[in-house]
């Protein structure tokens, strides 16, 4: 379901059911964890939490960080990681910002700009990985630190505003326009807030990327075992480099919808927020080690989360429990992934 | 190749060195010129990054006082520390730090002060007494301002709703102190809710929504900093209540969406100044390197923000464009 399996699990005859139903949990895990969210959700606070207003919020406040998972999943899936997407996310966001506020520039000028921009210093995160061999773990997080010191230089650790007003005392017909792309209570045709859309579209286009193409493909090929990638003819290079440049891309266009939702780029913007990226793909059944996971189990990762964020807060949950709960879940959610675990309590070896 | 490398590398040693080396003071005889150095805690908060550049307009007040490139703590007492002993090492003639945290940089202030280098500490104290002047706000004040004027805003009583800081920041703590104490006098008044907000706008947003979806009515939100109060803002006009709700912030930045701006437009009921002390800070760094006489310990008042005085505000406190 949420897993790609390379090769169905060996089972040993005598093997005991529990383990076999514990591997059934692991591929369903994602489903189970969204159906409990939502069971304590509408259990304790029912109509006030499954109203579309309320889903919505929560969805929407989410959607940047769920963008940049969707890119994280995708260099996860080829045996890397991008620990770099917050800092991009901040600088497209800065990059919004000023192209709004100094040069007036339509939206539809901006998110161009701001995804080359992002997709720029993705390319140079794969090329790092790619060519200088330098792992990405260490490469992003280079570029983490870098990417963030241009964005506080550009904007002199000032925060810029989106909410640009002409002479009249009203705003730009640009900035006006751009407000659409998720300052709350702005919606597409009065309807469908940006964020959620958008989310959602991204999610969809590299699910089918993922499943439909031959890059796809090759993406999971990488992951799984790269020598033998090679040895059948895949660039592994290539590939390499172009999830990164996605990642990176991705995030650019994250930028503009996170600073459309403050009303403002600020110069923090996006901090941190790797790791809800990186949250959300685990706990959606990616696998750190390459090959396994899917855009599906992202998706619904990034849902568990947002949506376990807004019950544990129309439920008054202290910050605090908050930070320690989310933390459970990632862990209960990578060892559901692990049947072996079982074995190793039995005293068996893990092979 | 390896030669080349080695090469380049020492030049750019040297290079390192010799900007970090300030001018040799008073060797040359007839006019001294002071090197001061100073270390910020973290250049990446507006407020900071605001102090930052007062701080260097108002010294370039004084010809004879040359600051050195302000070194960037990013949060971490560790480097803090390191930046301050490496200021000792240059024999700066004064220093100023902004302490991350207190107790960390005690030690390194008594060094500076064992070494009879002049220490001006500004906007958080350390713990102990060797050094020369103490400049900062008071943010339990400022708290209490702000709860006077919800008191004020909120004549009948009502509901309001706190945004904080980060829960481990001393200026968090106060401010809340303050709000409460005096909020006290009028026991209509019931804080109904509070989180923290960290003192970022796009985390304030989601919380705010939260709380409209789960009190049926909400009077006032005060905000720790004026970033939150406005994200708080944005997710009741979305909702169609802004009008319904007043919204108190602190920090009151001269800056395009900063919070004296949010007064004028009427997005914010009012926002108080907490000063940067950048000016008294500079006159006190004049003072002491020409022997004068200083206060030890200089505590800033604030300046409430209201529609009246906030076009003038703006201007008193705009530096852009001046430096």
């Amino acid at each position: 379901m949420t897993t790609v399996k390379t090769a169905p699990p060996v089972q040993a005859p005598g093997e005991s059911r529990v383990r076999r139903a514990l591997s059934a949990l692991g591929a369903a895990q994602a489903y189970i964890g969204l159906v409990l969210v939502l069971a304590v959700g509408i259990a304790t606070k029912g109509e006030m939490f499954l109203n579309e207003t309320n889903l919505t919020n929560a969805i929407g406040a989410f959607a940047s960080r769920g963008i940049l998972a969707v890119g994280v999943t995708l260099v996860i899936l080829t045996g890397g990681i991008d620990l770099s997407v917050g800092s991009l996310l901040g600088i497209a966001s800065m990059t919004a910002a000023m192209m709004l506020a100094k040069f007036s520039l339509e939206p539809w000028q901006i998110v161009p700009i701001c995804m080359v921009v992002g997709a720029l210093f993705g390319f140079l995160n794969g090329a790092g990985t790619a060519w200088l061999r330098i792992q990405s773990f260490v490469m992003t997080l280079a570029m983490l630190s870098v990417v963030r010191g241009l964005d506080r230089q550009v904007s002199d650790n000032v925060s810029v505003g989106t909410q640009i007003a002409g002479p009249d005392g009203k705003l730009t017909p640009q900035a006006e326009a751009f407000q659409l792309f998720g300052t709350p209570g702005h919606n597409l045709f009065d309807r469908i807030y940006y964020p959620v859309l958008a989310f959602i579209v991204v999610c969809v286009i590299f699910h089918l990327i993922l499943t439909k193409t031959r890059f796809g493909r090759h993406v999971y090929a990488v992951g799984g075992n790269p020598t033998a990638a090679r040895l059948s003819g895949v660039n592994v290079t290539a590939v390499t480099i172009a999830v990164f440049t996605l990642s990176g891309m991705l995030a650019g266009f994250a930028g503009p919808i996170d600073a459309a939702y403050s009303a403002s780029a600020d110069p923090q913007a996006g901090q941190s927020f790797e790791l809800d990226a990186i949250a959300a793909a685990v706990i959606g059944g990616a696998s750190l080690a390459g090959g396994k996971g899917t855009i599906a189990g992202t998706f619904v990762g990034a849902l568990i989360l947002t949506l376990l964020d807004n019950v544990l807060g129309l439920n008054a949950v202290s910050d605090n429990w908050q930070l320690v709960i989310k933390g459970l879940i990632v862990v209960v959610a990578v060892v559901l992934q692990r049947p072996d675990l079982f074995k190793i309590f039995r005293g068996g070896s893990r092979s | 190749m390896k030669k080349t490398i080695t090469i380049a590398l020492c030049a750019l040693l040297a290079a390192a060195c010799a900007s970090k080396a300030p001018a040799p003071s008073a060797s040359s005889g007839e006019k001294k010129k002071f090197v001061v150095g100073y270390s910020q805690s973290n250049n990446a908060e507006p407020y900071r990054a605001q102090l930052n550049l007062q701080l260097q307009h108002f010294l370039k007040k004084y010809p004879d006082i040359e600051l050195l490139p302000i070194a960037d703590a990013k949060q971490s007492s560790a480097t803090q520390v390191s930046q301050v002993q490496n200021f000792i090492t240059q024999k700066v003639d004064a220093l100023i730090v902004s302490p991350t945290e207190p107790a960390p940089l005690t030690a390194a202030v008594q060094q500076a002060c064992d070494a009879k280098i002049p220490v001006i500490v500004l906007d958080r104290t350390v713990n102990t007494d060797c050094y020369t002047a103490f400049i900062g706000g008071d943010n339990v004040l400022i708290g209490r301002k702000a709860g006077e004027e919800a008191v004020r805003l909120l004549p009948d009583g009502g509901n309001i709703v706190e945004l904080r800081g980060i829960m481990s920041n001393q200026p968090q703590i106060d401010r809340d102190k303050g709000f409460r104490e005096a909020v006290a006098a009028n026991p209509k008044i019931r804080i109904i809710a509070d989180r923290e907000g960290k003192w970022l706008k796009e985390q304030a947003t989601p919380i705010m929504q939260q709380w409209l979806a789960q009190h049926q009515q909400i009077d006032l939100v005060y905000g720790h900093n004026d970033p939150m109060a406005l994200g708080a803002y944005l997710a009741a006009q979305a909702a169609g209540k802004a009008d319904k709700i007043k919204f108190i912030g602190i920090d009151g930045l001269a800056i395009p969406d900063g919070g004296i701006r949010a007064v004028q437009l009427g997005q914010l009921s009012a926002t108080f100044i907490y000063p940067t002390g950048a000016q008294e800070a500079a006159d006190t760094v004049n003072k002491i390197l020409h022997g004068q006489p200083v206060e030890k310990k200089q505590v800033l008042g604030t300046t409430q923000v209201t529609k009246d005085n906030a076009a003038e505000l703006y201007k008193q406190f705009d530096l852009s464009g001046q430096n």
